[in-house]
């Protein structure tokens, strides 16, 4: 029987932020209260939960996406009725492709957002630490970060700023370069404009000034920036020693005009200056724009940047998606060389019983013979079983995945192989032996902190300690 | 001398180091990708080393026989790749020193063929002030080059910043405008002085050999002409803090005139200066 990756999740296409919440699996980060059940249908799991998506992956034999569903519905005290609809359900290369376009943020709310990739890969930490991932959920994770590297490195889909603040700190960077030696100020608050500053400082700018019709304001503000905060009567004044201006206050009127920033880029001997208005009503006269070394952006400025950003990466991430389908196939093309390891594995076994077998009874019939004749003779049945199995094993390993499964039969049917070695990742069966022993200890250690695990009948391992969860996306 | 130890060897290898520089620069460039650009950067400063060692050996080995407008043009190359070097290290941006190398490569392109007619440098020519003279304005005019490049971007990025117009991606990685105009900083506070130098030095050196300093000569009238502008320019950034569009737009001005200077009067006019195609 073979064995299938599956793929179950919503995401902010599929479910309102209402029904994400209803059904997050973030509470479940914990090992010692809930995953996904290993042993029987699921043999390997994954589960990311951010605030965009929930997501389990699993490998498995038989039904395994109704289990998923129905473990996550149960962990959330639902029936799988009221989660399905808002599901998707992805098996095999359109799971894989799903997970790499999740890890490389095609499948992301804004296109490109760095922090998709650091959550599954605190998801795979932790399912990882839990021994809930096993050979093709270890390969297939580390391939997707690969993915989403490459996909970073050869597509501009994260180059650009697709927020408001982000945007005008980008900007502010192409005017001076760096932000160390600079001073920003801040005038008014709001949100928008305190998340600019934010952006600003991380950025290494040197100081906030904070000007505020309530000094009071500005000073806890200032506080909180690590600041200075000036009267904003002295606004002008202060205006000479600052070289990026956030201003958001609730004027109806500007409150910076062109005339004034005549004088005070003379003070400043004609370096630069850039203001971001993000006030409306606009707090600094457009005509400042006008004047040399002054950089004015308000926030339909900035908006049509984000706008312009965005549409660039959505042209990027038609090529991040070929970047995607190329490692898919690459993906399917391992898993395809897996399916064929079991029967190269007997067919070398058997060969070389056969060779022990023959170099035995041959020497027998010599009788007394020295070291170097049976060295020779060894040697000679390597050489010819060498030759025999070249052409049957390059038969095996050509062709498609499709082909395999035909050219394994075929070869089985000739060598009168065990059929139970066509079963796919039975090679690892070992290994994975292992594994399974490894849970059923870690099963029964947490069996007697975890009452899900301890009900989890019909021989299954409990997966306590075996789930991957993540903590938020966006 | 090892054949690979020749000057024709080297100028070779410089040449594709050169090309390598550029191509890498500009493959780092589209494909955003400061790994590449750095590779770019250390094709060239390989180039500049061995293109130091061609002409130290090449020039030495021809000085006895004069030079030709090509071996000039593959000595401003040098000066070229020099500043580029100069500002890489005191900008720590690529990009100036990836420019001079194309740039460099270009001259020796031009050179080419203007390599054979070797002329004896005139006895009367032959003074201690030559070298100054050639090499102050050679170092100068390699600044002013650089401060051109960037002088032009600068327009073309300040343009695009004030219009709101968006940048496109291959040239996110550009210098930001304020080390575009730190380049044109460098070249006025260190070409100017450089470059009156080097006037200096022509107008003594027109004196010993023709008896006054000013001749009417073509060269010294437009290359006054540009003294001033870059006097003006000089003036205006140390005394009233100029900055951004006018130093840009005046450089720009100034190497114009310089390339007026170096093509038309050197090849196209009859000029104290033309001696070396005669």
């Amino acid at each position: 029987m073979d064995c299938d990756i599956v793929l179950v999740g919503l995401n902010h296409r599929t479910a309102a932020v209402d029904v994400r919440e209803r059904f997050a699996l973030v509470k479940h980060t914990d090992p010692d209260t809930w995953a996904l059940p290993l042993g029987g249908a699921i043999h390997e799991s994954l589960i990311l939960s951010t605030c965009n998506r929930v997501e389990l992956l699993a490998m498995g034999t038989g039904d395994v996406a109704e289990q998923m569903l129905r473990h996550w519905a149960m962990a959330r005290g639902a029936k799988v009725e009221d989660l399905k609809p808002y599901t998707y359900s992805y098996v095999n290369d359109e799971a894989v492709r799903h997970l790499f376009s999740v890890a490389s943020s095609l499948d992301s709310m804004i296109l490109g957002e760095p922090q998709i990739l650091g959550q599954l890969k605190q998801a795979y930490r932790k399912a990882s630490a839990c021994r809930a991932t096993g050979v093709i959920l270890n390969h297939l994770l580390h391939k997707a970060f690969s993915v989403a590297k490459r996909v970073r490195t050869e597509t501009a889909v994260a180059s650009s700023a697709v927020s408001i603040s982000y945007a005008a700190v980008e900007l502010a960077k192409r005017i001076f370069g760096t932000m160390q030696g600079h001073r920003a100020m801040l005038i008014g608050a709001g949100e928008m404009a305190e998340l600019a500053a934010t952006h600003l400082i991380k950025n290494g700018v040197d100081e906030i000034v904070v000007a505020n019709r309530t000094l009071a304001k500005a000073e806890k503000l200032a506080e909180f920036y690590r600041g200075r905060a000036v009267p904003f009567e002295d606004l002008a004044r202060h205006l000479a020693s600052v070289d990026i201006v956030i201003t958001s206050t609730g004027s109806q009127e500007p409150i910076i005009r062109a005339r004034d920033i005549r004088s005070v880029l003379k003070a400043r001997r004609n370096r630069p200056m850039f203001f971001i208005d993000i006030a409306v009503p606009r707090d600094v006269d457009p005509d400042v724009n006008g004047l040399d070394n002054v950089y004015l952006y308000d926030i339909d400025d900035l908006k049509e940047v984000v706008e312009e950003n965005l549409s660039g990466r959505r042209e990027e991430a038609s090529k991040a998606r070929q970047i995607v389908d190329e490692e898919v196939a690459a993906f399917a093309g391992w898993v395809g060389r897996l399916d064929v390891q079991p029967t190269i594995k007997e067919l070398i076994h058997r060969s070389r019983l056969a060779e022990e077998e023959e170099v035995a009874r041959t020497m027998r019939r010599l009788g007394r013979t020295d070291d170097a004749t049976r060295e020779a003779l060894e040697a000679m049945a390597q050489g010819l079983m060498k030759k025999f199995l070249h052409e049957p094993l390059s038969y095996l390993k050509e062709g498609d995945r499709a082909e395999h499964s035909r050219r394994i039969l075929a070869i089985q049917n000739i060598f009168n192989l065990d059929r139970h070695c066509a079963s796919r990742f039975n090679a690892y069966e070992d290994r994975e032996e292992a594994l399974r022993r490894a849970r059923a200890e870690a099963g029964a250690k947490a069996s007697r902190s975890c009452p899900a695990a301890a009900g989890n009948g019909e021989g299954k391992l409990c997966s306590a300690g075996m789930d991957g969860l993540a903590g938020q996306e966006g | 001398m090892h054949p690979l130890l020749s000057p024709e060897t080297s100028t070779l290898l410089t040449l594709a180091l050169y090309a390598a520089a550029g191509l890498c620069g500009l493959a780092g460039m589209i494909a955003r990708s400061r790994p590449v650009r750095s590779a770019a950067a250390a094709a060239a400063v390989v180039g500049f080393a061995l293109q130091t060692f061609a002409l130290a050996t090449g020039f030495h080995a021809s000085t006895s026989g004069g030079l030709s407008i090509g071996a000039y043009l593959q000595m401003l190359a040098w000066f070229l790749v020099l500043a580029g070097t100069m500002l890489r290290i005191f900008m720590k941006h690529n990009a100036p020193l990836i420019f001079a190398a194309v740039a460099a490569l270009m001259l020796y392109g031009f050179s080419a063929p203007a390599l054979e007619a070797v002329v004896k440098v005139p006895e009367t020519l032959k003074a201690p002030f030559y070298a100054l003279h050639i090499g102050a304005l050679f170092l100068s005019l390699a600044l002013i080059g650089l401060a051109f490049a960037a002088g032009a971007v600068f327009l073309y990025l300040d343009g695009r910043i004030k219009a709101k117009l968006g940048l496109p991606a291959f040239i996110a990685d550009m210098p930001a405008l304020n080390i575009l105009d730190r380049i044109n900083a460098v070249a006025t506070v260190v070409g100017f002085p450089l470059y009156s130098v080097g006037m200096v030095c022509g107008l003594f050196y027109a004196g010993a050999v023709y008896g006054r300093t000013v001749t009417g000569d073509p060269k010294e009238i437009i290359s006054f002409a540009t003294w001033v502008l870059y006097a003006v320019l000089f003036h205006n950034r140390l005394a009233r803090g100029w900055y951004g569009r006018k130093p840009a737009r005046l450089m720009v001005l100034i190497f114009i005139l310089c390339a007026v200077s170096f093509v038309v009067v050197n090849l196209f006019m009859t000029s104290h200066h033309s001696f070396a195609r005669t």
